[in-house]
């Protein structure tokens, strides 16, 4: 009974660990687990990352909540300025433990495009 | 210097002087300082005259590394936690 309910977890393991890294060492334990170390840069779901992206910007007092949609523009369509600008990026930065470059900065414009930016750092979490 | 050199220098004196600002251990300066570089930056923000925000951000130079320096030696001597730092109490304090 106990190998049958720890098997299923057990191919979860495999399957995550041979997605994540094909060069991954699966270790063998005993009991007949294998154990694998599997990191956040298996990727994060990209529904999760616009929630809390969408959330930060909810954080924001200028914000109009109603106006807070992917698509928007932060400074066009929800009234940011250059500053506000960057404190929206430092709060992402915090959120997913990553720091963006200035050039990469200035090119987030909107939620979207932050989304799209975090996606493609693998240091995200 | 063109507005556009002036732009980035100062968004990345903002940047820089919000995540200093945002090291201080102790809870009044921490706020004062978030508090005053949002204020200041954002006062100054519409300043066209090339002189005065030359000087703004000669200011804001020396500023940066008064926090810098003051944050750091806050985090060395990083006393205990205030009662209004406890989330548990800012949910009772936003309430009143």
């Amino acid at each position: 009974m106990f190998r049958a309910l720890v098997r299923p977890a057990s191919t979860i393991y495999r399957q995550a660990a041979i997605k994540a890294s094909p060069a991954a060492t699966v270790a063998r334990m005993p009991l007949g687990l294998t154990f694998a170390r599997t990191y956040a840069s298996a990727g994060l779901a990209r529904s999760d990352v616009e929630k809390r992206v969408l959330d930060i910007l909810a954080g924001f007092n200028k914000v109009d909540s109603n106006k807070i949609s992917l698509s928007a523009n932060f400074s066009k369509d929800l009234g940011l300025d250059s500053l506000d600008t960057v404190e929206v990026v430092m709060a992402i930065e915090e959120e997913f433990s990553i720091e963006i470059p200035d050039k990469d900065a200035d090119e987030i414009k909107s939620a979207a495009q932050a989304v799209d930016y975090i996606s493609k750092r693998d240091d995200a979490h | 210097m063109s507005v556009v050199a002036h732009r980035s220098q100062v968004l990345t004196l903002y940047k820089d002087l919000l995540h200093h600002s945002s090291k201080f251990a102790a809870y009044n300066f921490r706020d004062y300082a978030v508090r005053r570089t949002r204020d200041a930056f954002h006062a100054a923000k519409n300043e066209t005259d090339p002189v005065k925000i030359e000087a703004l951000i000669r200011n804001a130079e020396r500023q940066l590394e008064v926090v810098k320096r003051q944050s750091l030696i806050s985090q060395l001597y990083g006393g205990e936690k205030l009662v209004v730092e406890n989330p548990k109490n800012q949910k009772i304090l936003r309430r009143h």
